[in-house]
C-alpha cells in the first residue's frame, strides 16, 4: 500500500500499585470469580483430546465446575489444555496460540505426551514436553489419562488459582522491576576471584 | 488369481524379476532402473490390472541398500501386488511414478525426506512432513537417536537380556538402534571427556 508504519509504543499492562495493597479479602473474591469461569482452549493433538472432550460431555461434564469449553479461540480463552503428542512442527503454532491468549492464563498439560513426550520419549520429531515451549501450571500423568484425572487437575488449578495473588504471578509488572536492595551492597567491592596459588594447590590434591 | 499365479504371470514379462510370495503376499523384486516399466505394467496390463495406487515407502536393509516398495491393488480382480526394488545407500535414484498415479507426489515426497531417495521428474521434491531446517533422513538406521544416546534405554534390548544382569561383564553390552558407539558422536568436548574415562579403571589397576 505505500504506508510507511511507524514504530509503536507497547505498553505492557500492568497492575498497577493497587494489587500490591488490594486487602486480602477483596483478593480472594477476585480469584473466586476467575477460578470458576475459566474458558478453556483445548489444543487437542492426539488421543488424549477424545478423553478431553469426554470430560466435557454429560457424563463427567467440567461444565458444573466452571470450566466452559465453547471458547471460540484462543484470544476468548484462559485456560488452554494442550492434550496429545507435540511434534516439532507443531511447537511453533503452540507457542503462538499461548501468546495470543489473554492474561491472566493457565496451561494444563494433560497425558503423558505434552508431559515428557510419553511413549515417544525417543523419537526424532516429538517435543519432549510442552513445558519446554510455554509455562505449564498442571500436570496430568496417564496414557491417556481418564476424565476423572482432568476433573483432579482442574480442581488442583483452581486451589491455584484461588491461592494466587495476581502481583506475584506476574513478575513483569513494572514495580517488580524496581529491587531493593541495601545501601551496603551496593558500595561493596568487586568479589575478587581466588588467588592463582589456590587452583594450583586444588589441582595437585586432584592429582594425587 | 492365487498369488503363484500372479507372480509367475508379471515374471514371465518383466525380465529379471523375481517374485516371491509369503504369507499369501506376493512381491515381486524388480531392478531398478526397471522399476517405471515395472509399474506401469502393473498398472496397464489386463491380467495384473492393479490401477489402484495404495502406498509407496522404503525400508533401511543395511548393507543390502535401502529398499523401495510399492503397493498396489487391484480393484476388479481383488488382489495385492507389492514391488520392491532396491536402489545404493548413497545417491539412490528412481524414475518418478507421478506420471502413472497422481497421488504418488506425497508417498515419493516422504520417502525422500525420511531416507533420501532422490525421484527423478518429480514435480516438487521437497520435504513434506519434517519441520523447516530438518538435517538428516530419520528413518534411516544411521540417524542418531539423540535421545536415546541422553537417557538409558529403559528395560532389555534383547530377548534375555536383564539390566540387572551384571553376571557376565564380559560380554559386550548391545546398544539399543539409534544410539551410535561411545566417542564416534557428539560434541569434541563430551567425546574427549569420555575417554579418558573409559581409560581410569585400566590405569589404576
Amino acid at each position: 500500500m505505500g504506508v510507511s508504519r511507524s514504530p509503536v509504543d507497547v505498553r505492557i499492562q500492568g497492575l498497577g500499585v493497587g494489587a500490591q495493597l488490594a486487602p486480602k479479602p477483596l483478593r480472594f473474591v477476585l480469584n473466586w470469580g476467575r477460578r470458576y469461569s475459566l474458558w478453556v482452549f483445548n489444543f487437542g493433538l492426539a488421543c488424549c483430546a477424545i478423553e478431553f472432550i469426554a470430560t466435557s460431555m454429560s457424563r463427567h461434564d467440567f461444565i458444573r465446575l466452571g470450566v466452559i469449553p465453547f471458547a471460540p479461540g484462543p484470544r476468548q480463552a484462559d485456560l488452554m489444555v494442550v492434550s496429545g503428542t507435540v511434534t516439532d512442527k507443531m511447537a511453533p503454532a503452540v507457542k503462538r496460540l499461548y501468546e495470543q491468549m489473554p492474561e491472566p492464563k493457565y496451561v494444563i498439560s494433560f497425558g503423558s505426551c505434552s508431559n515428557s513426550g510419553g511413549p515417544y520419549w525417543d523419537s526424532y520429531c516429538v517435543t519432549k514436553g510442552v513445558d519446554q515451549l510455554i509455562p505449564v501450571d498442571v500436570y496430568v500423568p496417564g496414557c491417556p489419562p481418564r476424565p476423572e484425572a482432568l476433573l483432579h487437575g482442574i480442581l488442583r488449578l483452581q486451589e491455584q488459582i484461588g491461592r494466587e495473588s495476581l502481583d506475584d504471578r506476574y513478575h513483569w509488572a513494572p514495580q517488580r522491576h524496581i529491587r531493593r536492595v541495601a545501601a551496603a551492597q551496593l558500595q561493596a567491592p568487586l568479589v575478587a576471584p581466588p588467588a592463582p596459588a589456590d587452583v594450583a594447590v586444588e589441582v595437585a590434591v586432584d592429582d594425587a | 488369481m492365487t498369488p503363484d499365479a500372479l507372480g509367475a504371470h508379471v515374471t514371465a514379462a518383466l525380465a529379471g524379476s523375481v517374485a516371491e510370495v509369503s504369507f499369501e503376499q506376493l512381491t515381486v523384486d524388480v531392478e531398478a532402473s526397471a522399476w517405471h516399466d515395472a509399474a506401469a505394467f502393473a498398472r496397464d496390463d489386463s491380467t495384473v490390472g492393479c490401477g489402484f495406487f495404495d502406498w509407496l515407502s522404503a525400508y533401511d536393509d543395511r548393507d543390502a541398500g535401502l529398499a523401495v516398495v510399492l503397493h498396489l491393488w487391484s480393484v476388479p480382480a481383488r488382489h495385492h501386488l507389492f514391488l520392491r526394488t532396491r536402489v545404493p545407500r548413497d545417491g539412490g535414484r528412481l524414475p518418478t511414478l507421478t506420471d502413472l498415479w497422481r497421488g504418488a507426489s506425497w508417498h515419493e515426497r516422504e520417502t525422500y525426506e525420511m531416507f533420501g531417495v532422490v525421484f527423478d521428474g518429480h514435480p516438487n521434491l521437497v520435504p513434506l512432513l519434517l519441520p523447516d531446517g530438518f538435517e538428516g533422513n530419520p528413518l534411516r538406521k544411521e540417524f542418531v537417536l539423540a535421545s536415546r544416546v541422553a537417557k538409558a534405554w529403559p528395560g532389555a534390548k534383547e530377548p534375555g537380556e536383564s539390566d540387572h544382569d551384571v553376571a557376565s561383564p564380559s560380554r559386550r553390552r548391545m546398544l539399543p538402534p539409534g544410539v551410535p558407539a561411545a566417542g564416534e558422536w557428539g560434541p569434541p568436548q563430551e567425546r574427549a571427556a569420555q575417554e579418558p574415562a573409559a581409560q581410569e579403571p585400566a590405569a589404576e589397576q
